[in-house]
């Protein structure tokens, strides 16, 4: 932010023009990514793409394909946006990232596991049942998610209130690798398979969309506007956005600053549960390291979103989920770049550094409550 | 130095040899205040004299190193700032402290926060816009863009949601424009009038002082004054020190 | 604080864009080997003359004699991927090569010890590690493993330079040994045999099949960027193009990746017909699954190679119907030679031991190599007083010269670069996640070179 406000005052130093430079270098390799991309799918034998492609013709993506590929990265979207909503929350009320909140979401996908393997056993995964059944597999997997992500704001993040932000994050890189190896100390650390879904499920339901993406998108839109209404609407919503912005005037209320903090806390682990039992549903298998590069997206998400803005981080989220997926075969591989798919994460950092630059707060993000009391 | 004031009646709040550190720094002296119902009285005080560590030892939000806050002659000492503020006592935080980016209707809200009475709510809320007639234009814009005068306006509604039977205001009038000091007071006075004690630290000591009934005048941490408004007035030593010799 | 914030921010995407652009990197460091063969040469001049005086073994001496002091055990190593992902892949080769020094017995009345398992964690890192704590002990003769090619071809050096030798039961990268055209392959070192096939058959052995008997003739292929799973997936493009076939993709994955849609769609837009993953779980748990939903793949024919040919892969519903490629693991009646056991005698034993069957198929491999490795120190060693002296390079020469040894997995051949295995590959079709034995047992290709 005092970057921003240096750039249009004072004259530009070298630091300035260099990142003048990579936003016009960034925005520049995009645009001619994009331009080739549009090229190849008009007439995939042009100049370009024959150049590009050893002078084969390049391979032009069809409707379908590209239809598959926005709804893959909508659903993983939303997950990364569930996810965001957690930092974001966090971010909001203590100043710090959490970085073991990518656990959280790891636990919630576990526990989805253990309930639907247990469930398929006794025969009432398949068949007329499943919708109560991963119903109440939904409800457990929040509230052991809730559970841990209070109990470890109790545990760790609560003694070391009022030191300095960078040692509750320091403390919260500790938290994950706790986490990661007791559940491999618990459940080992080989990938853990959830019981095929039911084949209604897995069908086209609209639009040749498979079935459970359209539920994954569905649940994390409606938990989306849950979370929307009850820290908007609600008494404790606004005593949270209260705490967020001011402790002290917030317990001259009469709020209980503790409480609102915990429940940040449950609230943005029950969010994460939910990811996670989504994650269970769509991608059926869990590891113990599931939530470790989720969780860096959906920070990534969150920060691109502007952190402390709860839209923001879901927007963010659907943005990073549908760059990931479009981006490789739209802006890198025209240009005749192999093995694109493996630069994905790459490109999702590239992203996150691009919007960084161009609005450091963020897509939706105005000036924290740290400011203001710093 | 003991209270001087003759009256019998219960002090709705009182300090008695209050003494605060902040770390190893003595802040509070042995301080002994007393606040009765009703009435309105004023602490004077330079800077770092201990004038915002008394508020907020009154609130709760700092813990006295020896001595009793006592609310309605109970010992309130170890008791959080929620259970004075459900008893009647609020405060009009320094700069107003609003919370910038929640919308004006919702930092009336939060003012009464530990109120279930609904009906009640809403009564006072009415009541608040009719006192202040341009909170009401702006209820849904976020507080933060309000001006000076306005925010002062929306931090005493929210104080007044509380239902107060007495008021801290620390520094009112400090970063207001000087055309609304006058207004501002006016409004403290209506305010008492309806019967809410009013305790106000206050840098304009002469504007505090022709309001209040009493006053205390605070230096490095002690108190070295304790008397009528009009004696106060017209002692020599604080008009040459604090009230500019006017 | 924003600031910091940032800052912070900025500092780790472009840390982790740096880690997702980078690939693991395979310099070896020499750092300790230098100390061991000054070792090894020391003994050398002392040992010098006994070598002289007895003509009844195999070996020069140039690389160092070791002496077993009596009373003492003759010291060989295992070294396999025994935790993580790929401990299935592991596990049965250490196991392996625990029943060959049990049923071995003794040499010239020394005992055989495997010593404490060693773990490659797949990884070249891990090979790098586990093959430094190898060779800082001098008794050692040789080595049984790596499990995985990585691996390999970080410890190869380390081991080679120590005048040791190297027998792996599941390393089957071409660049290890060599293209089977007459040229070493970029990884090869001293020293360093495979009981295992090589992948260029393998590939050879999917392309003739995919070409030939289903008549495909357009195809693709998915690596992870492993050395193993890349190698396999190059041999079988190289030989699907020069059977008459068109490659319309070649592609990577990252291993941790889960939506595979990307670059499933990045295969679809060439339409292949076959689509060859020679990947390991998980993520060829989430190609099997997605691919079915890819506009321009729902008929395409999946194939995948002994990476994925485990029970945790085959009892996927979603696995079902493709074919897999592997070793030939039909052992029937063979027995190994050095100890008489046989394929069944051994898999008794296993199960008595571990409760359960080898999870992955080269277990064979692993006993076989542990015998011949048990053999070469018998033929390279003789009896100095109360003491066995084992001559470095006699081992050697013993393995460089095997023909005709009959081994559990077959007839064992070792060529000039360390390729001695069977080489006869099989390719099954899954049928049914219900029966992974019948699956297993279903062969519809054969292939030997």
């Amino acid at each position: 932010m005092t970057t921003a406000i240096r750039a249009k005052g004072a004259a530009k130093t070298n630091v300035d023009k260099f990142l003048t430079l990579l936003r016009v270098l960034l925005i520049g390799a995009i645009s001619v990514g994009l331009l080739a991309f549009i090229a190849q799918q008009i007439d995939p034998g042009n100049a370009f793409a024959k150049w590009t492609h050893d002078g084969q013709e390049a391979n032009r993506l069809t409707g379908e394909q590209f239809k598959g590929l926005i709804v893959s990265g909508l659903s993983q979207g939303a997950m990364y946006g569930l996810i965001a909503l957690g930092y974001s929350m966090v971010y909001g009320v203590l100043g710090f990232i959490n970085f073991a909140h990518g656990e959280v979401f790891m636990v919630g996908a576990f526990t989805g596991f253990i309930m639907s393997n247990k469930f398929d056993e006794a025969g009432l995964w398949e068949g007329g049942a499943f919708i109560p059944t991963v119903l109440f597999t939904v409800l457990i997997a929040t509230l052991i998610a809730t559970g841990l992500a209070v109990l470890m704001e109790r545990v760790a993040y609560r003694p070391l209130r009022g030191s300095p932000r960078l040692i509750p994050l320091i403390t919260s890189i500790g938290v994950s690798f706790f986490i990661q190896n007791a559940v491999i100390l618990l459940f080992g650390a080989g990938a853990k398979s959830y019981p095929p879904n039911p084949d209604w499920l897995q069908d086209d339901w609209i639009l040749g969309i498979e079935g459970v993406k359209i539920v994954v998108i569905i649940v994390a839109a409606i938990s989306m506007a849950g979370l929307w209404y009850f820290v908007e609407r609600t008494k404790t919503g606004k005593a949270m956005r209260a705490v967020a912005e001011d402790k002290e005037i917030a317990s001259l209320m009469g709020i209980n600053v503790n409480r609102t903090i915990v429940t940040t806390f449950a609230v943005g682990g029950a969010m994460a549960g939910i990811g996670g039992m989504l994650w269970g549903l769509l991608f059926r298998s869990v590891i113990a390291t599931t939530g470790f590069l989720p969780g860096i997206k959906a920070f990534t998400a969150a920060v691109v979103g502007g952190v402390g803005n709860l839209g923001g981080a879901m927007a963010g989220g659907v943005a990073l989920g549908g760059a990931e997926s479009l981006a490789p075969l739209t802006l890198l591989e025209p240009l005749g770049i192999s093995g694109v798919s493996q630069l994905r994460d790459a490109v999702s950092f590239v992203l996150l550094i691009l919007v960084l630059l161009i609005k450091p707060t963020g897509l939706f993000g105005e000036r924290l409550s740290s400011d203001d009391r710093a | 130095m003991s209270d001087t004031n003759t009256d019998t009646r219960t002090p709705l709040l009182e300090f008695r040899n209050i003494n605060t550190h902040y770390g190893a720094v003595h802040i509070l002296k042995d301080v002994n205040l007393a606040i009765y119902p009703g009435e309105m009285v004023s602490l004077l005080g330079g800077n770092a004299s201990g004038k915002s560590t008394t508020l907020k030892t009154l609130l709760g939000m700092v813990t006295p190193t020896s001595g009793e806050v006592v609310l309605d002659g109970e010992v309130v000492n170890d008791k959080p700032t929620s259970y004075r503020v459900e008893r009647g006592v609020t405060m009009v935080p320094e700069n107003r402290r609003l919370f910038k980016r929640l919308s004006v209707k919702e930092n009336l809200e939060l003012g009464a926060y530990l109120r279930n009475d609904k009906a009640e709510i809403a009564n006072d809320l009415e009541r608040i816009y009719t006192m202040f007639p341009r909170v009401k234009e702006r209820l849904n814009q976020k507080s933060g863009t309000l001006s000076g005068g306005e925010q002062q306006m929306v931090a005493m509604g929210r104080a007044l949601m509380a239902k107060p039977r007495v008021l801290l205001m620390d520094e009112p009038s400090m970063g207001l424009a000087p055309a609304l000091v006058q207004t501002n007071f006016e409004l403290i006075q209506q305010i008492h009038e309806e019967g809410i004690a009013i305790f106000m630290v206050e840098q304009n000591a002469n504007m505090a002082l022709s309001l209040a009934d009493r006053g205390w005048v605070l230096q490095t941490g002690r108190v070295v004054l304790d008397d009528t408004a009009e004696n106060l007035l017209a002692n020599p030593e604080l008009q040459k020190s604090y009230l500019g010799g006017a | 604080m924003k600031k910091l914030f940032s800052i912070l921010s900025v500092l780790l995407a472009f840390t982790l864009v740096a880690a997702a652009c980078g690939s693991d990197a395979t310099d070896v460091v020499d750092a300790g080997t230098d100390a061991v063969e000054d070792a090894v040469d020391g003994d050398d001049d002392a040992m010098e003359d006994d070598a002289m005086e007895d003509g009844e073994h195999l070996g020069d001496g140039s690389l160092g004699v070791v002496t077993v002091e009596a009373g003492d055990e003759i010291q060989i190593r295992s070294l396999e991927a025994i935790s993580g992902d790929v401990a299935f892949l592991g596990l049965p080769n250490q196991r392996g090569t625990q029943q060959a020094v049990e049923d071995y017995g003794q040499i010239h009345g020394f005992d055989v010890t495997s010593g404490t398992g060693l773990d490659d964690l797949c990884s070249a890192d891990g090979g790098q590690a586990a093959a430094q704590t190898i060779v800082a002990d001098e008794q050692v003769i040789g080595v049984i493993g790596t499990s995985c090619s990585g691996a390999a071809t970080a410890a190869a050096p380390l081991i080679s330079e120590a005048g040791m030798v190297m027998i792996s039961a599941s390393n089957t990268s071409p660049a290890l040994t060599s293209d089977q055209q007459g040229n070493a392959g970029e990884n090869y070192n001293e020293g360093y045999y495979r009981t295992a096939h090589n992948d260029l058959f393998q590939g050879a052995a999917m392309a003739e099949f995919v070409f030939n008997d289903l008549g495909l003739t357009t195809a693709a292929a998915i690596h992870d960027g492993d050395p193993y799973t890349e190698g396999l997936a190059s041999a079988f493009t190289n030989s699907f193009e020069e059977l008459g076939g068109t490659v319309t993709g070649f592609t990577a994955v990252a291993k941790e990746d889960t939506d595979m849609t990307p670059v499933l769609t990045e295969i679809a837009a060439g339409s292949p017909e076959a689509l060859f993953f020679p990947i390991f779980q998980p993520a060829g748990d989430f190609i099997a699954d997605q691919a079915p939903g890819v506009s321009g793949l729902e008929n395409t024919m999946l194939l995948a190679a002994d990476g994925l040919l485990v029970d945790g892969y085959l009892e996927l519903e979603a696995s079902e119907g493709m074919h897999f490629s592997g070793p030939d693991t039909r052992f029937g009646e063979n027995k190994n030679q050095s100890t008489g056991v046989s394929a069944n005698e051994f898999l008794a034993t296993y199960e008595e031991n571990n409760g359960q069957a080898p999870e992955a198929p080269f277990w064979g491999h692993a006993y076989d190599a542990t015998a011949l490795l048990l053999d070469a120190i018998d033929a390279a060693s003789w009896l100095d007083g109360d003491n066995l002296m084992i001559d470095r390079a006699g081992v050697r020469e013993f393995l460089n010269g095997v023909r005709g040894y009959e081994g559990i997995i077959g007839t064992i051949n070792c060529d000039d670069f360390g390729d001695c295995g069977s080489q006869k590959i099989t390719i099954i079709q899954h049928l049914d996640s219900g029966d992974i034995e019948g699956s297993k047992a279903n062969v519809v290709f054969e292939y030997a070179p």
